[in-house]
């Protein structure tokens, strides 16, 4: 059984204490684009009160999914369910099929491709603004991304290396493995430099954006798909933190599912992992970085799956790498998956508010755990006049032992 | 008022532009209550002005135009100070959330009333300062809350209540005309306005700016947590704390209803048969500290304490304020809603008096946990249940005013930190005698000759409040 949506409303007791979490309501000072006001519309529609489509759709838009509010809430409001589950019902009632659209080319990576090849061919480097218009009425803020190039590595150096102490599986992700096949090699890498190696596996999309936007039975289609693809139980490891989170969380999206539970078990970040396996003295032996980093925490690592203290502490274990504080470092950066495309104006003013918290901090490289916030940021860092070097976290782990000079952009 | 709420809505937009206007049956939801949920009312719109001049402006407006208007921060509040009691607008101070001055020297700082209590701490903290006044809601509730309803907190016992910090206001008058009362300095000759605007719950008008007090962070700063088998083993050593002449910091209360939120909130753990808890902070130079912590001790193993735990470091002090902290929110863990009432009593009273929260716990068949500034003698009793039971909300009220109506017999108070609101309104008079209640209304008609700003608040039978107290009256669900 899923959860049910108004038992999950009545946890919220309207102490308020998620607003100064909630970057919309920040942002905007307004009730219902904050996680109280939200939950008390869901609720008040599931009692009649409100419409769903007309009072409550609009501010379930305009939720970035970041669930930091999760994080402030001390009665354990499930809010991330929440909104997963009212999302289904207003776009299941109302289905808007460009989204649906964007959904479903952005997670099949042929179709990604195909569309990034075409949008090469049209003139300037934004989301076609027709999409942008039709979804939120306002034009396109974030650029097509350009995928990274693959096998720009030098062979890894096999000598020194610990002995191989077991398998995992790597999920290569939809948008991930298009937009960064890099970030995966230096994910092999590093789990190689702590003795595991990767079982590669024909596998698709792991359905998270389907169900932080209202597809609900759609993606429960990919996450069983999934688990049939990687059915030995060893280690799944996730350097993309939205995944990561959903999959996490199969048990409660998969219910009936034998599978689920393990699955949700044998998962982990990255970050955690290497951490978890001892990367932290590896490192010591690499030659290190002297730059000046800091860390952006992804939503989905840092409240989604309260991942923070082990990235910082692999960054921290870098020789001769300065890690300075971020100040608002787990407030959302307003990527948050298709986001930046559905809500571009709330992106925007959410991505400049993080790239002046980036730039007050003199940091030469931002490392962050998370293909959307890695796009999203290094977009601004671009307008910007390039100042900042946006990596994955693991790609500067990586850099620790060939050399930053393999990471440009 | 003869405009439908579509139209007032437009002659808002008219005045301050279409972005800083809400209005619409969602908003009219979002917008009808507080914290305190017992109570709710549609406003017509709402407002989020940037700007005093933005302010006054819309309040000019509602002046003129006979429409009543009630001043919101955060909606943390616990009375339903923020209820738009008759409807009309509300105006929202969260667009107004900056820091416009900081005055290191003379250690004070202004801002703009909607920021977050904890924000300006955050802000000076690198100077070595902080803003006193810490109510438990300090991450979220804003400054003009805070100076509304004259917030304490925990450290309330040694630092005083917001009033004690806060130096000079910009407000808006319910007419619509700007004043500034005090300044950077302390003390000024004359008639202290500050004074009766801070706590008078947005009644007299509306506080945009304000220059507040900041203090020195202590050098040393130690916590214990110490856990008893019986809540009189507490209370006592409470009494005797404060007999014996320490003051510390803080001296909070926590109750085995509140623990057993709390450990489902944040695993926080505690021993077997505990029955209360205590949190108890001193703070100042070192060997003081010292010297304090260790009288304190003695009189918590005087009082059969079974454990005492100090903190180790500014990690495991940090995580045992956050539970105490966020206590209460804790509580929807354990039910859908809660009523958390404010009564103070003699801290001599404090065992009898828990022993009757109990009995009326019990009585009313109302489950009840109590975390509190015992301190200061300030109860909180929290009474948790379902907001959507008619039958349970009614002897929810009914067992809050036979706590409150016991706090006044044992010489104490109606409230100590939360407002009257319109929770305790009808409480008033058990407190005031008539002579006082119509000093009281003399010293609002100073500011307030009219019924519009934020109606039927603080003062009980106001002309006119009986036919929409209907309205929002038991309108729990």
């Amino acid at each position: 059984m899923m959860k049910d949506l108004l038992e999950l409303t009545t946890h919220c007791i309207r102490c308020g204490f998620c607003l100064e979490a909630c970057p919309t309501f920040v942002t905007t000072g307004n009730e219902m684009e904050s996680p109280r006001g939200r939950i008390y519309l869901v609720r008040s529609a599931l009692e009649g009160r409100v419409e769903w489509q007309e009072d409550v759709r609009p501010h379930l838009d305009h939720c970035l999914g970041c669930r930091a509010c999760e994080t402030a809430c001390p009665s354990g409001v499930e809010y991330g369910t929440i909104l997963e589950l009212a999302r289904d019902k207003v776009e299941q009632d109302k289905p808007q099929f460009t989204k649906l659209t964007l959904l479903n080319s952005t997670t099949k990576p042929s179709a990604l491709r195909a569309q990034l090849a075409l949008g090469n061919l049209l003139p300037g480097k934004r989301m076609p603004g027709f999409i942008s218009k039709v979804l939120s009425g306002h034009s396109a803020e974030a650029d097509l991304p350009t995928p990274q190039k693959a096998d720009t590595l030098p062979p890894l150096n096999l000598a020194n290396l610990t002995p191989i102490r077991g398998q995992v599986y790597l999920l290569e992700g939809c948008a991930m493995r298009v937009l960064y096949p890099r970030v995966h090699e230096a994910t092999r890498r590093l789990l190689r430099r702590v003795g595991y190696e990767v079982l590669d596996v024909e596998q698709g999309c792991c359905g998270a954006l389907h169900a932080h936007n209202g597809y609900v039975d759609n993606a429960k289609r990919l996450a069983t798909e999934l688990l049939l693809s990687m059915p030995k139980e060893i280690p799944v490891i996730v350097n993309s933190a939205g995944c990561g989170s959903t999959m996490k969380d199969y048990e409660n999206l998969l219910p009936d599912t034998a599978g689920a539970p393990k699955m949700a078990k044998r998962t982990f970040d990255a970050s955690e992992f290497l951490f978890n396996n001892g990367l932290q003295d590896v490192l010591q032996t690499a030659n290190g970085i002297a730059v000046r980093a800091t860390y952006h925490d992804a939503c989905h690592l840092a409240h989604g799956q309260k991942i923070t203290s082990q990235p910082r502490a692999l960054l921290e274990a870098i020789p001769h790498l300065d890690l300075v504080p971020l100040p608002e470092a787990d407030m959302c950066c307003g990527s948050a998956g298709i986001y930046n495309v559905l809500q571009p104006q709330m992106a925007r003013s959410l991505v400049e508010r993080k790239y002046a918290n980036i730039a007050s901090t003199l940091a030469n490289v931002v490392a962050t755990g998370n293909p959307g916030c890695h796009s999203w940021i290094a977009q601004a860092s671009k307008e910007h006049g390039q100042s900042v070097l946006v990596l994955h976290t693991l790609e500067l782990l990586e850099a620790a032992f060939i050399g930053l000079e393999h990471f440009g952009n | 008022m003869s405009f439908s709420d579509a139209d007032l809505a437009r002659k808002l937009e008219a005045l301050l532009g279409p972005e800083a206007v809400l209005s619409g049956s969602a908003a009219g939801r979002a917008y009808d209550c507080d914290s305190y949920t017992v109570e709710k009312n549609n406003p017509a719109a709402v407002v989020l002005p940037r700007t005093t001049e933005e302010v006054a402006k819309v309040v000019r407006w509602c002046y003129q135009n006979n429409v009543p208007f009630t001043a919101r921060g955060a909606g943390t509040g616990l009375s339903g100070g923020a209820l738009p009691a008759m409807g009309g607008v509300i105006i929202s101070t969260k667009k107004m959330a900056k820091i416009l001055d900081i005055d290191l020297p003379n250690r004070c700082l202004l801002a703009q009333t909607g920021i977050a209590n904890k924000k300006i701490s955050d802000a000076v903290k690198e100077k070595g300062l902080y803003f006193a006044p810490d109510p438990s809601s300090q991450s979220v509730s804003t400054i003009g809350g805070n100076i509304g309803e004259n917030s304490g907190g925990p450290h309330t016992l040694k630092y005083g209540v917001t009033v004690q910090h806060i130096l000079g206001i910009t407000m808006v008058d319910p007419t619509g005309e700007i004043l500034k009362l005090g300044g950077k300095i302390e003390g000024a000759p004359g008639y202290d306005f500050i004074g009766l605007i801070v706590g008078s719950e947005g009644t007299l008008g509306i506080v945009t700016e304000a220059w507040v007090k900041l203090n020195v962070l202590p050098k040393t700063v130690s916590t214990a947590l110490i856990a008893y088998r019986t809540i009189a083993d507490a209370t006592k050593t409470v009494a005797d704390i404060i007999a014996q002449g320490t003051i510390p910091a803080a001296l909070e209360m926590m109750d085995r209803g509140i623990l057993r939120a709390v450990n489902m909130a944040f695993g926080f753990e505690y021993p077997a048969n505990t029955e209360a808890m205590l949190l108890i902070e001193c703070d100042g130079e070192p060997d003081q500290v010292a010297r304090e912590m260790e009288a304190v001790q003695q009189v918590c193993q005087r009082n059969k304490a079974i454990e005492i735990r100090v903190a180790e470091d500014e990690v495991e002090r940090a995580r045992l304020w956050v539970v105490r902290k966020k206590g209460i929110g804790a509580m929807g863990r354990i039910a859908p809603s809660i009523v958390t009432h404010d009564g103070v009593i003699p801290r001599s009273k404090l065992p009898e008096m828990l022993e009757f929260v109990y009995d009326v716990s019990f009585r009313y068949s109302i489950g009840v946990a109590n975390i509190f500034h015992a301190g200061d003698g300030n109860l909180h009793p929290c009474f948790y249940f379902n907001d959507r039971d008619p039958n349970q909300v009614q002897r929810v009220v009914e067992a809050g005013e036979e706590i409150i109506r016991r706090c006044i017999e044992l010489g104490g108070s109606v409230s100590g930190e939360h407002g009257i609101g319109v929770e305790k309104i009808d409480l008033m008079p058990l407190m005031f005698s008539p002579a006082d209640l119509e000093l009281q209304a003399l010293s609002k008609r100073i500011f307030n000759d009219g019924m519009l700003c934020n109606p039927c608040k603080v003062l009980p039978n106001q002309k006119g409040c009986v036919e929409y107290k209907k309205h929002w009256k038991g309108a729990a669900c």
